[in-house]
């Protein structure tokens, strides 16, 4: 049991982490960005090559992940977002040429490594095994979550009390009122997206390192239960996605104890339903990122 | 600086959204230190006039200057650091941020040159009671000093004020205009438009009469003041 609810925080620290750099885009800049998936799958496959060709630490590799996501979000908000700005259609045609863009990096993905899955190379990270209370953890899953809290903690920091952050909050109330005083709205859109997709990649090596390898439909797996995360934490709240991420890994770990894991699917949508009946805004709706 | 080198130009503006023409072939410059109103009626084109000035909206013709050089084609960031910077009308401060954060929103594009956020707490102490809250929270007349004062801290070269008395109680109309006086005696340009016609002219050196999005009448704010034909059409028997 408790060994399970253990493994439902592991899981839900990497369902949080996909969904805040969801939450973050769409709470500053009210886009739908469809392409985070394919980005996290992305951050996946460069994580596992890096490392393949390298044998670089960890602890070098996840920076240099989190670089290439940035990149990949400044080139994603460039052909996908900006051309569409100030179009009376701007946010639905978003959505789409979003879906569009991560069509293109999952071909692009299966253009460079094939449709078989990759793996790490073997004891690329020590899988040390501790034993606390009678709980198994491995020495990756406390990787993970360590990492996973203080990239959420790290962010929660930045918009609320940093100077980028600040701006980031402007933007997100009112980007007229933003320009005014200055803001440089262009450059706070390109970098919501770039700090959005670099957590996204880590997201995806995280999950690659803790299952060893991945394929191309590791996105896909992470995506219908990272939305309903955004939905149950409340569309845009940051901290409403942390909490949504662990109580959803909660939820399917507890699951598979006492049911089995084909229903696990199902738990993700079973909450989902319950909080758009009984709490439309989402669990911590009222916490939106404009105001953490 | 002499009157021949206006701080700020604007030479034949013309903004349009999308067919209606808002302003057309606007002229007017201001020499540095000095204070021009735009009055007119709703509608007239007044506002248009400061959002292309501010870098707001793009003019389709004509061009605006600040020392001379053509910034025109500038973002609105990089005005607000040459000092260029406007109170919005409707005030536009960020409701959900505090005071303190709306104040060093107006300082961060000039830390050389802004000045510390005590300054505008004495200026302004009804914020300085309420910097930890959220801006939203402030009644009317107190965003509007908040939205003067966020200018204001970054010691601004040129301010262009849209409609500041907009919205307010007789009271705060006045308080707002001593605050215009205390920024004109302080050396800086000011750039007012306002539909308190007489109240603008008052207090300003030169005043541009537009109507229609053109300026109609043009001269020293005291002769405007004076002038039957505008006494007439704007400003009424008092």
């Amino acid at each position: 049991m408790l060994q399970q609810l253990a493994n439902g925080v592991f899981a839900g620290s990497i369902y949080a982490l996909f969904a805040i750099g969801f939450t973050l885009v769409f709470g500053i800049l009210r886009h739908l960005n469809l392409a985070h998936a394919a980005i996290f799958t992305a951050g996946a496959f460069v994580g596992i090559e890096i490392a393949t060709r390298t044998g670089i630490p960890i602890w070098i590799l996840f920076p240099i992940v989190a670089a290439i996501g940035a990149l990949a979000g400044l080139l994603l908000e460039r052909t996908a977002f900006r051309p569409l700005a100030g179009r009376d259609d701007e946010h639905f045609a978003g959505l789409i040429s979003s879906v569009a863009f991560g069509g293109v990096l999952i071909a692009l993905i299966q253009a460079r490594y094939g449709t078989e899955p990759k793996s790490f190379p073997r004891e690329y990270f020590p899988n040390q095994l501790f034993q606390f209370a009678g709980i198994r953890v491995t020495l990756t899953q406390l990787v993970t979550l360590g990492l996973a809290l203080a990239l959420m903690l790290g962010l929660a920091w930045l918009v609320s009390a940093s100077s980028l952050g600040r701006a980031m909050r402007a933007v997100a109330e009112n980007p007229t009122a933003a320009r005014v005083v200055g803001v440089n709205v262009d450059r706070i859109t390109a970098g919501t997206y770039a700090l959005s997709s670099g957590l996204g990649t880590v997201a995806g090596a995280l999950l690659a390192l803790n299952l060893g390898q991945t394929e191309r439909s590791l996105g896909a797996s992470v995506e219908l239960v990272g939305f309903a995360v955004i939905i149950l934490g409340g569309l845009g709240s940051l901290w409403g996605a942390m909490a949504a991420g662990v109580i959803l890994g909660l939820a399917e770990a507890l699951t598979i104890h006492y049911f089995d894991s084909t229903w696990k699917g199902l738990v993700a949508f079973a909450l989902l339903f319950a909080v758009l009946v009984l709490r439309p805004r989402g669990l911590f709706g009222h916490l939106k990122v404009r105001e953490v | 600086m002499s009157d021949e080198d206006p701080i700020l130009s604007v030479e034949s503006l013309s903004v349009s959204y999308g067919r209606v023409n808002a302003v057309r072939d606007v002229s007017f410059s201001v020499p540095a230190g000095g204070m021009v109103a735009l009055v007119g009626a709703n509608g007239a084109g007044k506002s248009s006039v400061l959002a292309a000035v501010s870098g707001l909206t793009r003019p389709g013709k004509g061009t605006v200057r600040l020392d001379g050089r053509d910034i025109t084609r500038w973002p609105a960031h990089r005005r607000v650091a040459a000092g260029l910077v406007l109170v919005p009308e409707g005030r536009q401060i960020l409701g959900t941020l505090t005071v303190a954060e709306n104040l060093r929103l107006g300082a961060h594009r000039r830390r050389a040159q802004a000045a510390p956020e005590s300054e505008m707490y004495e200026l302004f102490p009804v914020l300085a009671e309420r910097r930890a809250l959220p801006a939203g929270s402030l009644s009317g007349g107190e965003q509007q000093m908040l939205a003067i004062a966020r200018a204001m801290i970054s010691r601004p070269r040129v301010v262009l004020m849209d409609e500041p008395s907009m919205g307010l109680a007789p009271k705060m109309v006045d308080e707002v205009f001593k605050v215009i006086e205390e920024i004109r005696a302080s050396d800086v340009t000011v750039v007012l438009v306002e539909q308190n016609a007489r109240r603008a002219l008052r207090t300003a050196d030169t005043g541009h009469v537009l109507e229609t999005g053109e300026i109609a009448h043009s001269g020293p704010a005291s002769e405007l003041l004076q002038d039957p034909k505008v006494v007439k059409a704007y400003l009424g028997v008092e």
